[in-house]
């Protein structure tokens, strides 16, 4: 009888998590376009064939990759150096615990807004210093090579900090004896960070990396208002390319095969990287 | 150990303020001021940018109602399902309870940034588009795996001898729930209330494809719909007095609630 406590949350969780995924795989067999008026006609596997052969998809793909890598690894490093230094005794630490919490609960188009004004040529902060040196402009957003990289910059400045929490949760868990002996043994902090440190904080690290790759795959909002996708498609991820298949060219049917097929990305390469980190730890030696 | 510390810590605060303080100064700025960042020139300090922004149409201040009526309505709709189904999950034999869990956990992985289409398709066919209460309940389903996993690992803290023991004593569920369950829970329900909140409040995708009507935009939609509507002249100073107005809110959850969203992430994270 108690469980029935979960049916109504398990029934709205189910119809707004489960229905999508079916609808999408449905769809994703289905013409559901302008053409048909909006009424899906099977197709067979039309859409799945046209996927397979859609260079824009593989080009997203490849960004979105490159993207959620460069952020993640990046907010990993970040993260831990916070989390070390949170995790000493000063002064001021827990306000200053505060502010390193802000820029992640920011919503995400403000500040996405905030960095195409703070990357701004001319008047923005990084091309007055450039000008300043006496350099050429940078002309970071409307550079195909360089734009993804501000995006990055803004992925990671956002969520760094939920990831310094969850590893700052992980190295209050380390309990101090264990550094006071490995020093009694003579070894130094540096070596107790990668003997000691790392190796206890793992399990939050896999966390880390679980939560957000997937997120950095879904990456929409910064991207949508940062760049818009370009210049040139250069920073157009997955997500904003099936919602422009949806919204712009209004084609629920191959937006729909963009989307599971992101989705199987994510799976696999999620389980990839994992157990990518778990090799790199094995060949480190590390036994835990 | 002790080494200078102050370096780091300068450059932490830097790091995580300067975007924000850019903002801020440039909210104050005069047109000139911006074109013209390292000359001196007569009118650099205004508060033209924010009368500008409250005197718009609909106001600024529509949008800032509107994402406050959310946040609120999808936080109180995430509890009422939150709350029984994290007991119902304490009660249940433990191998179903960690299933359960699991594909919690597994569901609060995911990227509902791919839902939006369906739930746009569910919207139309529906006709609850364009509705600010109606666009509650997909937000606090997305909010749901993450909020029943906290509330689930508090309620698992409480010791089950002290409900026995009430239960002993005569208090049926109501009373039990009123005197034991809800005031030790009371932490965890506050930081999942605060997350869920600070979710609803940046929710973009799923906000941009359901309202169309400017009247009932939100706050990231809004300005996202700023950032787009003008590539060629840009009014900066504008559009730092909006992001300045649109993070003020969240600023002020955060300074004061910083104890509850700090134990609800790592909770969320560490024992979900």
């Amino acid at each position: 009888m108690i469980g029935l406590l979960i049916l109504p949350a398990a029934l709205l969780i189910i119809l707004i998590f489960g229905t999508p995924l079916i609808r999408y795989i449905w769809l994703s067999f289905h013409a559901s376009s302008v053409i048909t008026g909006l009424v899906p006609i099977a197709n067979k596997g039309a859409n799945w064939q046209r996927l397979i052969n859609d260079q824009r998809f593989w080009q997203d793909s490849f960004q979105t990759f490159r993207f959620a890598a460069l952020s993640v690894s990046l907010e990993l490093f970040i993260a831990l150096a916070i989390a070390l230094l949170l995790n000493q005794k000063w002064r001021g630490r827990n306000l200053v615990r505060a502010i390193t919490l802000l820029p992640w609960a920011l919503p995400t188009t403000v500040m996405a807004l905030g960095w195409r004004w703070i990357f701004n040529t001319p008047y923005g902060p990084i091309e007055l210093i450039v000008n300043l040196i006496g350099l050429d402009q940078f002309n970071i957003l409307s550079n195909p090579n360089t734009a993804w990289l501000a995006t990055v910059l803004g992925d990671v400045w956002k969520t760094t900090p939920f990831i310094a929490l969850i590893l700052l949760a992980g190295l209050q868990t380390i309990p101090q004896d264990l550094y006071e002996a490995f020093k009694l043994e003579g070894g130094s902090n540096k070596e107790a960070l990668f003997k000691i440190t790392i190796p206890m904080l793992k399990p939050y690290i896999l966390l880390s990396i679980l939560f957000r790759l997937a997120q950095a795959f879904g990456v929409f909002d910064l991207i949508q208002v940062m760049t818009g996708g370009g210049p040139a498609g250069s920073t157009e991820s997955l997500a904003i390319y099936a919602y422009l298949n949806a919204m712009r060219f209004l084609d629920f049917g191959y937006s729909s095969t963009i989307m599971i097929g992101s989705f199987i990305l994510i799976v696999f390469s999620s389980i990839f990287s994992i157990y990518l980190f778990n090799k790199f730890k094995n060949i480190q030696g590390y036994s835990r | 150990m002790k080494k200078n510390l102050s370096l780091p810590i300068i450059i932490l605060l830097f790091w995580s303020l300067f975007p924000l303080l850019w903002q801020l100064y440039t909210s104050f700025c005069t047109p000139e001021a911006l074109t013209h960042p390292l000359e001196i020139i007569e009118h650099r300090w205004t508060l033209e940018n924010y009368r500008q922004i409250l005197k718009s149409d609909p106001p600024f201040i529509r949008y800032l109602f509107n994402s406050i009526l959310l946040g609120i309505t999808t936080t109180l709709l995430t509890l009422v399902f939150s709350l029984p189904a994290a007991y119902g999950l304490v009660k249940i034999k433990p191998y179903k309870a960690k299933l359960i869990r699991i594909i919690l956990f597994g569901i609060a992985l995911f990227p509902y940034v791919l839902l939006f289409l369906a739930l746009l398709e569910i919207a139309r066919d529906l006709n609850i588009g364009n509705n600010i209460l109606m666009l509650s309940i997909p937000y606090s389903a997305l909010s749901m795996p993450l909020a029943i996993l906290l509330l689930t690992s508090a309620l698992k803290d409480i010791p089950s001898e002290l409900e026995e023991a009430a239960k002993l004593e005569g208090l049926n569920l109501a009373q039990r729930l009123k005197w034991i369950l809800i005031p030790l829970i009371a932490p965890a329900t506050s930081s999942t209330a605060i997350l869920v909140f600070i979710f609803s409040w940046n929710e973009y995708p799923i906000a941009l494809t359901w309202l169309s009507n400017p009247d009932l935009l939100t706050l990231p939609v809004a300005i996202a719909r700023i950032a787009g509507s003008s590539v060629y002249s840009v009014p900066y100073g504008a559009y730092a007095a909006a992001t300045v107005l649109g993070a003020l809110p969240v600023l002020l959850i955060v300074i004061i609630f910083q104890k509850q969203i700090i134990s609800g992430l790592t909770q969320g994270a560490i024992k979900g």
